[in-house]
């Protein structure tokens, strides 16, 4: 049994990430000044050493998952959605500037603050959708194509035709009180991270126990043959592509109602491009994305401390991130995606 | 697995020496590895001078012209660029030499595949082998083409190679060879000079026995099923010109064509997946091109695809969710497993598991469980487009006996294939057809070979 | 009327300046694509060379010995994707995005290293106005010359087979692997110019996300040029028209973002209605592994 699993592709799996993470960090380190045991030191200890930290730990997480939890729906019905960090950036940005231009009463805000999260992210990510199932345009180009234009939009909006009191530079005004999710254990951790956990499970059970699950990765794993057993890859892109985006939107609404309070366009350091290295590692199942999104949150919030603590630039937690996500882009993911 | 075990065979300077064996039974393997193209374990292939060797599945590149085809990785050079003049002078003198004819610029994909495989050839001949090992080379030609092509085949021996073809269809054995080696599961079990041998013999060396019978053919009524008139439709490179033909229900109704005559377009139109016009219409209501492959399986139109395993299977997946590929919907999760065990028993799955991965299962109960999810499903219409390509004789005699029980039970079977022997053995009527047009019809009772054949490869 | 010829000349001027890198950076992706293999990393090529010559040059003094580190930076790192997608048949898009991530912040954290400030450098020597005009010149040139090795040479046509059927290409003898693999390193070379160009020719620094996004526009350029260097050239022409237009537009009070979301906005548009109608090699981003 245990024998076993030493040889699985898992196994392996976790071995060169633990390399990448471990090797890669200490040669960073030591180019930085800084004694490897000191900066792990400070990066674990930054991640999980108070209640404080563990909180921001598991915020990251949160803001991690819903992403990786997006990517991975699109990833199953072969469909490269590279594009979540646009998405995010539009569910935040909806969620700020409605919560903020339309103050509702106590238990509307936050779900219509949620909502419009959800809604614009959607949008966002049935645009490639849309191209791929009628013009069979290549979704990668244009969701990375939408990422820059999310980020360009939003600046241009909130500087200028849809610009609000308050705002200072590029962002929107503060979000009401009642549209700000409740805290959590005196925390900055919020009930985001339960949405999000529970996000997992019903999707998990979306893909393995609904015909629309079936059919969803019967698209992802093989085109033609679903095409044939009625499968309507169209609809099925455009679906994914959307349902992706709304989970990637969502994120990005609980990120301005649980810790700006307000939508700024630098909200995301990047979440939606860790959340394919999240995504990945999860092996595209919700329950392990969930374990993959807590590890990776932990980098987050530690290289944070680490970077102040130790001294190394958290940017270190990025390069052994892409590094992390060129390791694993051999996992089966993808055997079948390309029907472009 | 073992593909091939403890093989003996001797190729002679100006001899075609036949190699001949079911599916599975180890002789493109054996060739593969006579070519350099597969490590073997154990035990070592001499050959003197250059082994060439022709695919049955063409190795060309479709959008290279001829002479970059013929010539990759062995160009003329100028410098330090392609001489082209010399490259296409190259080509026309090779064609000459062997009565090879072919456009030197010619873009491979536009190319009729009998031209193709000339390429294939010519690429070959260009390295001057002096052993030649053919790979079911004859797959995709007409009858007449055959002939030719053996004669070009029959020179290059003459000329001294030694020269190999992998094949199972026994007649052009007996006809063109001079040596024939069967194997079987990975053993060669007879050698012959092919004139001492005769086709019968081959066949039950080939099994192992007795070749199974077919189900009975019982005589059923029929009825007006699915009308078709002046069907034109286009499907990648497959293109059907002007058809029109009849299926009634409880016939089997054979298509008779060489590989690339408009088959593709013909399956595709009927699945739903490839545009067309004209007119279809199936138990009195029109088909139309707008129709999503969803609607032609709610009407109890059900196409066994050609290529199982990408247009018919999942292979990552198990055999329980294969099995309900089509039927997702109607029947509901709770009943994959039930239908899986259905299919199972009915087709003697082998291994007889749901939950096995259907890419670790052989071609053979690959189709089965295509097969099988097909007729369980109670089809009003089967297309069986090639259901028995590239299976043991056991698991072909399975799905086309199978095939014979659906059409017992009432429903209409067009099987296109491009065996002719697998038409004989189960059409009740056999349509012709050749360049993307219905040639030709004919009752069982009226079959005739000779003119089939002719009618195939074009000659009205 | 004067006034109009001076504006038109000096969009023509500017159209010039922003195609540069877009060309180099195309070259380099219609390469490495008609060898089979999608670059995904383009961006992070273009980071590479941008920031490693700028260190070079800084560290010299010398900015022609920066611009060939540059290009070294630049072939390395398309070394490491050519390995993973070749030699371990690993997924081109999802490496290419994680090397757009690791390039991204291997520079900043080296700008931390090297000048201990986040977010750009100092200022370095530069190219100059020679070096510019050397370097525009020698875009059209590379463009040419690619053009005819993958038309006329053996190794072009070797590529060509490679990306249309890699197995194919194997039997006849290539080994398509290796093919790849240089295909997409000289392809990181070519890419890397436009990352030099933008760092040490336009400007004489480097600053974090000064490449915005120009290595996917170059992809779409690869496209619309139909996976050929003539056609991808006339591509990044088209994107750095936009470009230029949006820096003539802006001095007219045009809002400056939604300006720069124009060139994106035109592949988006351009992609939707050229999809489908043209074809990508064969085996493009299909992994390669022998049988």
């Amino acid at each position: 049994m245990t024998a076993a699993f030493l040889r699985t592709r898992a196994f392996r799996d976790i071995v060169v990430v633990l390399v990448l993470v471990f090797g890669v960090g200490s040669i960073a380190m030591l180019l930085a000044h800084v004694s490897p045991i000191v900066g792990f030191g400070a990066l674990f200890d930054g991640a999980w050493g108070t209640k404080g930290e563990i909180a921001e730990t598991l915020v990251q997480t949160t803001n991690l998952l819903f992403p990786a939890l997006g990517i991975a729906i699109a990833f199953r019905a072969g469909l490269f959605n590279i594009g979540a960090e646009g998405q995010l950036v539009m569910g935040g940005f909806a969620a700020g500037w409605l919560g903020a231009q339309f103050p509702l009463p106590g238990y509307l805000a936050v779900p219509m603050v949620l909502a419009a999260g959800t809604l614009a992210g959607g949008v966002w990510g049935a645009i490639p959708g849309i191209m791929r199932a009628r013009f069979k345009a290549n979704e990668v180009i244009a969701t990375l194509m939408l990422n820059v234009v999310a980020i360009l939009l939003t600046t241009y909006l909130v500087t200028g035709p849809l610009q609000q009191g308050g705002a200072n530079g590029s962002e929107t005004g503060p979000l009401p009180k009642a549209a700000q999710l409740t805290h959590l254990f005196d925390t900055q951790l919020t009930w985001a991270f339960v949405l999000a956990l529970v996000l997992a499970f019903v999707l998990r059970w979306v893909l393995q126990r609904t015909i629309f699950g079936y059919e969803l990765r019967a698209a992802g794993d093989a085109p033609e043959a679903a095409k044939r057993a009625g499968i309507d890859l169209g609809r099925t892109a455009l679906i994914a592509m959307s349902l992706s985006g709304a989970i990637a939107g969502l994120g990005g609404a609980t990120i301005v109602a649980g810790a700006l309070h307000r939508f700024n366009t630098g909200l995301s350091p990047g979440y939606g491009f860790i959340a394919i290295a999240v995504a990945l590692v999860g092996n595209l199942d919700p329950l392990w994305i969930v374990v993959a999104s807590v590890a990776f949150g932990m980098l987050q919030s530690g290289g944070i401390a680490m970077q102040a603590e130790a001294g190394v630039p958290k940017e270190v937690v990025s390069l052994i991130i892409g590094l992390v996500i060129i390791a694993l882009a051999g996992r089966r993911v993808v055997a079948s995606l390309r029907s472009t | 697995m073992q593909a091939v075990d403890g093989v003996d065979l001797e190729l002679q300077p100006g001899e075609i020496h036949a190699l001949v064996g079911e599916n599975g039974a180890g002789k493109s393997t054996l060739a593969a590895i006579a070519y350099g193209a597969v490590r073997s374990d154990d035990g070592s292939v001499e050959a003197v001078g250059v082994v060439g060797l022709v695919h049955q599945h063409f190795k060309l590149i479709e959008r290279l012209r001829v002479w970059e085809n013929v010539l990759l990785n062995r160009e003329p050079r100028r410098g330090w660029a392609i001489d082209v003049d010399a490259a296409r002078e190259r080509v026309r003198a090779l064609s000459a030499s062997y009565g090879l004819a072919v456009d030197p610029d010619a873009l491979v994909e536009t190319l009729p595949v009998g031209i193709k495989q000339r390429v294939e050839l010519l690429r070959e001949l260009d390295r001057e082998p002096s052993v030649l090992l053919l790979d079911e080379p004859t797959a995709s030609l007409a009858p007449t083409e055959i002939a030719s092509f053996f004669t070009t085949v029959g020179d290059l021996a003459k000329r001294g190679t030694a020269i190999m073809v992998v094949t199972h269809k026994l007649a052009e054995v007996i006809a063109y060879s001079q040596r024939v080696t069967v194997m079987r599961a990975g053993r060669v079990v007879a050698s012959h000079l092919t004139s001492e041998t005769s086709a019968d013999e081959i066949a039950r060396e080939m099994v192992g026995g007795e070749v199974p019978a077919l189900a009975a053919r019982a005589s059923v009524a029929t009825a007006p099923l699915l009308e078709v008139r002046g069907l034109s439709a286009r499907s990648g490179t497959s293109v059907l010109d002007d058809a029109t033909f009849e299926v009634r229900a409880g016939e089997i109704v054979g298509v008779a064509g060489i590989e690339g005559n408009g088959q593709t377009a013909l399956s595709d139109a009927l699945a739903g997946v490839a545009a067309f016009t004209g007119e279809l219409v199936f138990a009195g209501t029109l088909l139309r091109a707008s129709d999503t492959p969803a609607s032609r399986l709610a009407r109890g139109i059900r196409v066994i695809p050609q290529d199982r395993r990408h247009e018919a299977l999942v292979l990552d997946w198990n055999v329980r969710d294969n099995v309900a590929l089509g039927r997702q919907r109607t029947l509901g999760l709770a009943k994959y497993a039930g239908a899986a065990r259905e299919v199972i028993e009915r087709f003697d799955v082998r291994p007889p598991n749901p939950d096995a991965i259907v890419a670790a299962l052989s071609g053979g109960n690959q189709q089965k469980i295509v097969v099988g999810r097909t007729l369980a499903s109670s089809p009003k219409l089967v297309v069986a487009y090639q259901p028995t390509r590239g299976i043991d004789i056991g698991a072909a005699a399975l799905v086309q006996s199978r095939l014979i029980e659906a059409r017992n039970a009432g429903a209409g079977v067009l099987l296109i294939s491009f065996e002719l022997d697998e038409i004989f053995a189960t059409a009740d009527r056999v349509l012709v057809i050749a360049n993307g047009k219905f040639v030709g019809s004919f009752d069982r009772a009226g079959i005739d070979r000779g003119r089939i054949g002719a009618l195939m490869a074009g000659n009205a | 009327m004067n006034a109009t010829l001076a504006a038109v000349m000096a969009i023509l001027g500017l159209t010039l300046i922003k195609a540069t890198p877009l060309i180099y950076a195309a070259l380099g992706g219609v390469l490495s694509e008609r060898a089979g293999v999608v670059n995904i990393g383009l961006e992070g090529i273009l980071i590479a060379g941008a920031f490693t010559s700028v260190v070079v040059s800084g560290a010299t003094g010398n900015p022609i010995l920066g611009a060939l580190a540059g290009v070294l930076a630049g072939m390395l790192l398309a070394a490491i994707l050519a390995y993973v997608t070749t030699r371990l048949a690993v997924d081109q898009i999802v490496a290419g995005t994680g090397l757009n991530i690791a390039a991204l912040a291997g520079a900043a954290f080296g700008l931390v290293l090297v000048y201990h400030q986040p977010g750009a450098s100092h200022e370095v020597p530069a190219l100059g106005r020679t070096g510019e005009t050397v370097l525009v010149v020698l875009a059209f040139v590379a463009a040419g010359v690619l053009h005819l090795v993958l038309t006329r040479t053996p190794w072009g046509l070797h590529v060509r087979a490679c990306g249309e059927d890699p197995s194919a290409a194997d039997s006849a003898g290539i080994d398509a692997l290796k093919t790849r693999f240089w295909a997409v390193v000289i392809g990181g070379a070519i890419a890397s110019l436009g990352g030099v160009y933008l760092s040490l020719a336009e400007l004489d620094l480097y600053s974090d996300g000064m490449t915005a996004g120009r290595g996917f526009i170059a992809l779409a350029a690869v496209i619309f040029g139909r996976w050929t260097p003539l056609g991808a050239t006339g591509a990044a022409l088209f994107f750095g028209f936009f470009a230029a237009l949006q820096f003539s537009l802006q001095r007219a009070g045009v809002p400056s973002e939604l300006l720069q979301a124009l060139p994106y906005l035109a592949a988006l548009v351009a992609l939707a209605g050229f999809a489908g109608r043209v074809r990508a090699p064969a085996a493009d981003g299909v992994p390669y592994v022998r049988s």
